[in-house]
């Protein structure tokens, strides 16, 4: 296996059970245990409640594209063989919202709106890189 | 709504403005030398001595702290009150907000407000070729956003006007008028960075950078610096004919984020100028010209839609009926906006403002009659915002 050459995430205190899951092929976001709000990206605190008392819950993995961008320029060398690449953010269907890649589709027929699933693409030992494929609807 | 915001109509007023000139700076112009220069322009233009100025609020670049400080020394003021805002692109009307409640609250008189920028010529000397390349190593950890090769602050821009075309039918051409309009704008202002009249086809065939933008419809990298002076009102009565009063003044956050909501089309402009406007005792229809912080084509049409200039969605129709040009419904961006007279962070569209409620123009470019200007800062991916109403009158 080549080098992995792209930026990489550093998991917070936070956000290390999110990667640990996706490392193990998983979608997970935090929900409050007592407003039962499903959260995204990871904090200690309910932004709906503010109670501190969450846990990790795996989600469906099914969302759409609430709205993307295509890169047809090289900012990082390590996405040189990538544009155009489609950056997008999913609206899951459990409700929050994650940035990501749209994958395995021309970019240029990528839309809003279109019902997309998770995949996972390893990237080192470590990080496993959730990103979504298009998906019936 | 506070039915309190009626007593500061009026009150306040920016009683002097300076800016470095001429387009493009040196590569040897050093931040610190271009506040220098518009700070000087400023004071002299407001007739006060520099002993009177006893307030300093200033917006320093990312990487510095405390920056308010180290510019006061530099210009040996004696300010009770200083500090520096950080609300990224609407820093500039937020520094003219805080000069006017720190002047409510007794805690100074004259109050000089300015930034400068010299990222262009920092890029240059660095030998590199893109503004991302000098984001320092401790910003690019972190996680959600390089990892997914999402880069830049026009991508942030972009996820905003694929949603806005997605929902509404904005065309490219909408926003290729967006920049004709406002380069032709520029064309009669010696101080734009880009003055070379271009054409919607010339838009639609630059390179694309990131969907839906090409590189005409994103604001370039600019050096230069811009500083106004604030006052209360009876202060500038005396000079009267230098002075732009503050009708109306808010400042709304989406701070709920650009992903959140409707936010990456729907700016926080909605709440702000309501605000703004309440306070001056106006609305839409008493403006006589905008000046949208632009940090892209798609920014200034969000705007016309959130400050009331036409219905949500219909901005880019707008702009293509021509309502934004001269001797439209409502010129806009009537310098050039940040897209080509330059991006110094929205301090010269404060100065635009000003200087068209002034009268003060050359005729090509003055709007006739200008009695009242709307002047917005947009910034933090978006989330900041904030309001100016600027007279020519006192009410």
């Amino acid at each position: 296996m080549n080098e992995y050459t792209k930026p990489l995430p550093t998991p917070t205190a936070d956000s290390q059970p999110f990667w640990d899951a996706c490392r193990d092929e998983k979608l997970t976001c935090q929900r409050c245990d007592d407003c039962k709000t499903a959260r995204f990206p990871p904090h200690h605190v309910c932004p709906n409640c503010l109670s501190v008392n969450s846990h990790w819950e795996e989600m469906s993995g099914k969302g759409s594209v609430f709205s993307f961008t295509v890169f047809r320029r090289v900012y990082d060398p390590g996405f040189a063989d990538e544009v155009p690449y489609v950056v997008a953010l999913i609206e899951l269907e459990e409700g929050p919202r994650m940035l990501s890649n749209v994958v395995s589709i021309d970019p240029d027929k990528v839309v809003c709106g279109m019902p997309v699933k998770v995949v996972f693409e390893k990237a080192t030992q470590e990080i496993t890189l959730p990103k979504f494929e298009p998906a019936e609807s | 709504m506070s039915t309190t915001l009626s007593r500061s109509r009026g009150r306040f007023a920016i009683i002097g403005v300076g800016n470095t000139e001429g387009g493009v700076m040196p590569l040897s112009s050093t931040g610190d030398a271009m506040f220098a220069e518009a700070a000087i322009k400023a004071i002299k233009d407001a007739g006060v001595d520099k002993a009177e100025i006893n307030g300093l609020v200033t917006h320093g670049t990312e990487e510095e702290r405390v920056h308010h400080q180290r510019i006061g020394a530099m210009l040996g003021l004696d300010a009770n009150f200083s500090t520096s805002v950080d609300n990224g692109g609407a820093s500039q009307v937020a520094s003219i907000i805080t000069a006017c409640m720190a002047i409510d609250a007794g805690l100074c008189d004259v109050v000089l407000c300015g930034y400068s920028a010299d990222y262009r010529a920092k890029i240059q000397r660095a030998g590199k070729k893109q503004a991302v390349q000098l984001v320092p190593e401790s910003m690019l950890a972190g996680q959600f956003r390089y990892e997914f090769g999402y880069f830049g602050e026009m991508a942030s821009y972009a996820f905003g006007a694929t949603r806005h075309m997605h929902l509404f039918g904005t065309t490219r051409e909408d926003f290729a008028n967006v920049a004709v309009t406002q380069r032709d704008y520029a064309s009669r202002n010696p101080n734009a960075q880009y003055r070379k009249p271009i054409t919607v086809e010339e838009h639609l065939n630059a390179r694309q950078i990131v969907d839906p933008f090409g590189l005409l419809d994103c604001c370039p990298v600019t050096d230069g610096a811009g500083a106004v002076i604030v006052a209360r009102a009876d202060r500038a009565q005396n000079i009267a004919k230098k002075t732009a009063y503050i009708l109306g003044y808010g400042i709304a956050n989406n701070i709920d984020g650009l992903f959140a909501g409707n936010n990456m089309f729907q700016t926080a402009g909605v709440a702000s100028s309501k605000t703004a406007y309440e306070m001056a005792g106006i609305t839409a229809s008493d403006v006589d010209t905008a000046q949208f912080y632009d940090t892209t084509t798609a920014q200034t049409i969000m705007q016309l839609e959130d400050y009331g200039f036409c219905k949500k969605g219909e901005g880019g129709p707008f702009v293509s009926s021509g309502a934004t040009g001269p001797g439209g419904i409502i010129p806009t961006n009537t310098a050039g906006g940040l897209l080509s007279e330059g991006h110094v962070a929205g301090m010269w569209h404060i100065l635009e403002g000003v200087r068209q409620v002034r009268q003060s123009h050359p005729p090509e470019r003055q709007i006739p009659n200008a009695e009242i200007a709307v002047i917005s800062g947009n910034g933090g991916n978006s989330v900041c915002h904030g309001s100016l109403v600027l007279s020519r009158n006192p009410s």
